[in-house]
């Protein structure tokens, strides 16, 4: 294995006996990178039945071959591990982008493996082949920003820091591990807290090699932003009309136009026309202050931000001197659901406190600060929901004791005022009381609180909820998205579906007509039956089987090689001339021309299947289950009681029939080669991935059929 | 921008006659004091010349890249392309403009102010760094083996030949900027010629080759594009 794209070194860090070691990458190689190493070493290594919190738990922070190789989008780390916030305690990868993966790369590494647990805080400082372990003593009981700053002033200022808050420290269940001010990855913060390790920190002066030469990394850099790349999430259509445009839609994240600024930039800048092509104008295409924060967040915009690498700048950088009253920095910077993550926290609505608008601002970018210095996860926006069922049906006044419940500051809440926050986290990640069990995640604070069926299935007439499997994670682009593709890609993972490839198609921008013939050219699908248009479906078919399928595998692709999924695949494009069809060979084009290898997207698109595969078979394995259509693939009631008065599949609804959707996950299954009752990958399917030995594991088990 | 170019040469005709005078074409190499006497030219000899300590042979650049810290989104695209076609690997440490060094906390670190000071943990300003071409550049002064040259291939940019690089470093401690970086892995040093590659594909315009003037001028005209 050459040393192009991987730099053929993993770091293995034990803890308990603080020893550091090499791996060599290239046994992994089958498995690309990233989410493939991840899974691979925790199927290998992590004995079924460990728990999350249990030092044989490991967590690896892996990147693929492109990271660092300065392909668009490409500085996505990706990190495995078990999970708690599931009953089973599942492995699951949580993600973040920032400066970190990138970092790692130059510093020689592809994935770091994090083993065993200190007997005292440490952080982790690796200066290229020079590793060390220090004492975290001086900053554990700190937020994420001030042990950054602390760790940056030893370890360097360019090193880049990945750090857990006071939320991983007490290993409240829904916390982050995070670099720079907004990147954070939810889910596993508690692991590294209950490893003892407050921080890795990374210095790198090395390099990526590539097997291409410069020349041909220009060339396509160059087509892929000419030709191919849209705005955030890949929209390809404008949000206003525009001269060189001939679509555009209102929900286009393509928000660049002229007499919109950057207003607190100094001088002010303005986004002004950003033509598809425009390769200058690419980082002013999304707005996402606006987007995120509504149109009085203009005038307090700084500028977009985002990872190594990237042309899309997707968190908007605010500067608003009111937050210094709730005693938090002036300055915050995030997006999506970094922001409105803490907004579902404010369940009684938020009211304008120093001037009209800004209670659409205000609880989102307070929030995220708090959040992101304890290092809180919002479980993908539930921790308001389930803040919302416990506060509205009394159970809060049961639960917690009658001092606790006085000294929570409900008139605030009630008043819609952002404070409140401020409140609320510090009580979670700080673990004060009966209250901070709303940290433990929607799984285990139903549990713990009972929640009736309502909280699950919805009310009568099926509203209000989004909660997606009671396994206690949220919908992600599910139902809504797709109808049956979304829904079944909901339910593959152990946690929120982090998968972004249906819906950044269906999100374009582009009308449906178009997305038809997009989806009808990527040759796993081959159909424009695949796509219904929204809120209008059409029951289950092969082509939406395909479709959910390759959703998942790219997903898992990008996760490993690593890139983003918020924008990859490349599937529809900006351009006209193209008839609007992106190009969904160029992951392949980009991995021959840094590796040297000779992958068609067809074989890439079988290695992440085999990854896919492989997380399928621990996940049946960990939660010892002979039939995964029950014990895991259950979808929660709402999805098919909504909208009492109408049928499934008539136009106006997004909601879906049962039998239908049993059709679905059947016609996915058998696309899967999975075992069509159950579930359960078979034989011959693991076989087929030369995952004999899974095979073997789960025949001993009792679980093959 | 030519019209521009035309009237700074013009203005510095002197420099160039005398350039072609010492038997150098203007685009020359370094040509130092030792060669200046050889050629007759040593200042006590050659009045009417320019005194020596200004007559450091270093044809003067035509271009000079700037980077508009407003406008930087810390994307570090530039590094990469500039890796990409002066290295043929991704290396942000050799990059010739340097944003990655700043992202946290600016150029100076984090000091106690972080919170409110320069950088992703402060009020979110990037400080992209980039080479001054200068006048008398302090890299090509230092080089005790004559590396360091202006490279009519380059327009007369500040260039590291490879070749005659020893790796010393001096010429990275000499830069009051320290742009100038030895590469780990050959041990050779590199330095910024200003081929505008990272200014071509900035996705938010924020960099930018100018036609050149002294630094002390430009940073007074570009207030916000120096780090």
């Amino acid at each position: 294995m050459s040393n192009y794209g991987w730099t053929g070194k993993i770091l293995r860090v034990n803890l308990s006996n603080e020893s550091v070691s090499i791996d060599d990458t290239s046994k992994y190689k089958e498995y690309i990178g990233g989410m493939g190493i991840g899974y691979k070493i925790m199927a290998d290594e992590v004995p079924v039945g460990t728990k999350a919190y249990d030092p044989e738990n490991k967590l690896v922070f892996a990147a693929g071959p492109l990271t660092g190789a300065g392909i668009p989008m490409s500085s996505r780390t990706n990190i495995t591990g078990l999970s708690p916030t599931n009953p089973s305690n599942l492995v699951a990868d949580s993600h973040m982008g920032g400066n970190f993966a990138a970092m790692m790369k130059f510093a020689g590494y592809d994935a770091i493996i994090v083993e065993g647990k200190a007997s005292s805080p440490v952080w982790l400082n690796i200066q290229d082949d020079e590793v060390t372990l220090e004492s975290a003593n001086n900053v554990w009981g700190t937020g994420i920003y001030n042990t950054t700053a602390v760790i940056n002033s030893i370890a360097g200022k360019e090193a880049s820091v990945a750090a857990i808050g006071q939320a991983g420290e007490n290993m409240v269940n829904l916390s982050v591990i995070m670099n720079g001010t907004s990147h954070s990855a939810g889910g596993h913060g508690g692991v590294m807290g209950s490893k003892n390790l407050k921080a890795i920190a990374i210095k790198g002066t090395g390099s990526v090699e590539m097997a291409g030469t410069g020349k041909e990394w220009e060339e396509l850099n160059k087509y892929m932003l000419e030709e191919l790349v849209g705005a955030n999430n890949n929209h390809v259509v404008p949000s206003t009309p525009q001269p060189w445009a001939e679509y555009h839609n209102e929900r286009s994240r393509w928000t660049a136009r002229e007499d919109l600024y950057w207003g607190a930039a100094e001088p002010p800048i303005e986004t002004g026309i950003c033509a598809a092509g425009d390769i200058n104008r690419i980082g002013y295409r999304t707005d996402k202050a606006i987007f995120d924060l509504g149109p009085l967040a203009e005038k307090y915009t700084v500028r977009m931000g985002g990872c190594q690498s990237c042309p899309i700048r997707c968190h908007s950088q605010i500067k608003m001197p009111q937050l210094k009253e709730y005693g938090v920095s002036e300055y915050a910077e995030n997006t999506c659901v970094g922001y409105s993550g803490p907004n579902g926290v404010m369940i009684k609505g938020s009211k304008d406190q120093f001037e009209e608008g800004d209670a659409r601002i205000l609880p989102r970018v307070l929030g995220s600060q708090l959040t992101d210095d304890y290092g809180v996860w919002c479980n993908y926006g539930m921790i308001g929901d389930d803040f919302k069922y416990a506060y509205n049906n009394g159970i809060l006044k049961e639960v917690l004791p009658a001092d606790e419940y006085n000294s929570i500051p409900w008139d605030l809440l009630e008043a819609g005022d952002p404070a409140f926050l401020v409140d609320f986290y510090r009580r979670i990640a700080l673990k004060e009381g009966e209250f901070s069990k709303l940290g433990m995640g929607t799984y285990w604070v139903a549990k713990e609180w009972n929640y009736g069926d309502d909280f699950w299935d919805g009310a009568e007439d099926g509203t209000g909820s989004k909660i997606w499997s009671r396994l206690g994670f949220p919908r992600h682009h599910s139902s809504e998205t797709a109808g049956q593709v979304g829904a079944t890609l909901n339910c593959m993972f152990n946690r929120d579906a982090q998968c972004h490839t249906h819906v950044n198609l269906t999100g374009s921008g582009l009308p449906i007509e178009v997305q038809k013939k997009v989806i009808a050219d990527v040759y796993a699908i081959g159909s424009e039956d695949a796509l219904d248009a929204p809120n209008d479906y059409t029951p289950a078919n092969e082509a939406k089987a395909k479709f959910a399928k390759w959703s998942i595998i790219r997903n898992v692709l990008h996760d490993s090689l690593t890139l983003c999924n918020w924008m990859w695949p490349m599937t529809a494009s900006p351009l006209k001339e193209r008839n609007y069809i992106g190009d969904t060979a160029i992951e392949a084009k980009f991995m021959n021309l840094v590796t040297g290898e000779d992958y068609t997207e067809e074989e890439l698109d079988f290695a992440a299947e085999r990854i896919f595969q492989l997380h399928r078979a621990l996940t049946t394995m960990q939660m010892g289950s002979k039939n995964m259509r029950e014990d895991h693939d259950d979808i929660c009631g709402w999805v098919f009681d909504k909208d009492p008065d109408v049928e499934a599949f008539t136009a106006g609804t997004n909601k879906l029939d049962r039998d239908d959707m049993k059709l679905a996950m059947t016609m996915f299954y058998k696309e899967m080669g999975w075992d069509e009752e159950t579930g359960i990958p078979t034989q011959a399917t693991l076989d087929k991935f030369g995952l004999n030995d899974i095979a073997d594991k789960m025949s001993s088990m009792g679980l093959l059929a | 921008m030519e019209q521009e170019k035309k009237r700074f040469f013009e203005n510095e005709q002197t420099r160039r006659d005398f350039l072609k005078f010492s038997g150098k074409s203007v685009g020359g190499a370094i040509v130092s004091l030792s060669v200046l006497n050889l050629i007759g030219c040593a200042p006590e000899e050659e009045a009417s010349a320019p005194p020596v300590e200004t007559a450091v042979a270093f044809a003067l650049p035509q271009g000079m890249l700037v980077a508009d810290k407003a406008k930087c989104t810390g994307c570090q695209r530039c590094e990469s392309i500039c890796n990409a076609l002066h290295d043929g690997k991704m290396q942000p440490y050799t990059a010739r403009v340097r944003v990655a060094e700043n992202y946290n906390y600016g150029p100076d670190g984090p000091k106690i102010n972080w919170a409110n000071a320069d950088g992703n943990f402060g009020n979110k300003m990037m400080n992209p760094e980039t080479c001054k071409q200068c006048r008398e550049p302090f890299c090509g002064n230092a080089c005790p083996v004559d590396a360091i040259s202006a490279d009519p291939a380059w327009n007369n940019a500040r260039v590291v030949d490879t070749e005659k690089c020893v790796g010393c470093g001096v010429c990275a401690e000499a830069c009051p900027w320290h742009m100038p970086r030895l590469d780990p892995e050959t041990g050779k040093s590199s330095k910024c010629v200003s081929c505008g590659a990272c200014a071509t594909y900035c996705p938010t315009d924020a960099l930018k080759v100018i036609p050149w003037e002294d630094i002390k001028t430009a940073m007074r005209r570009y207030k916000r594009n120096f780090a």
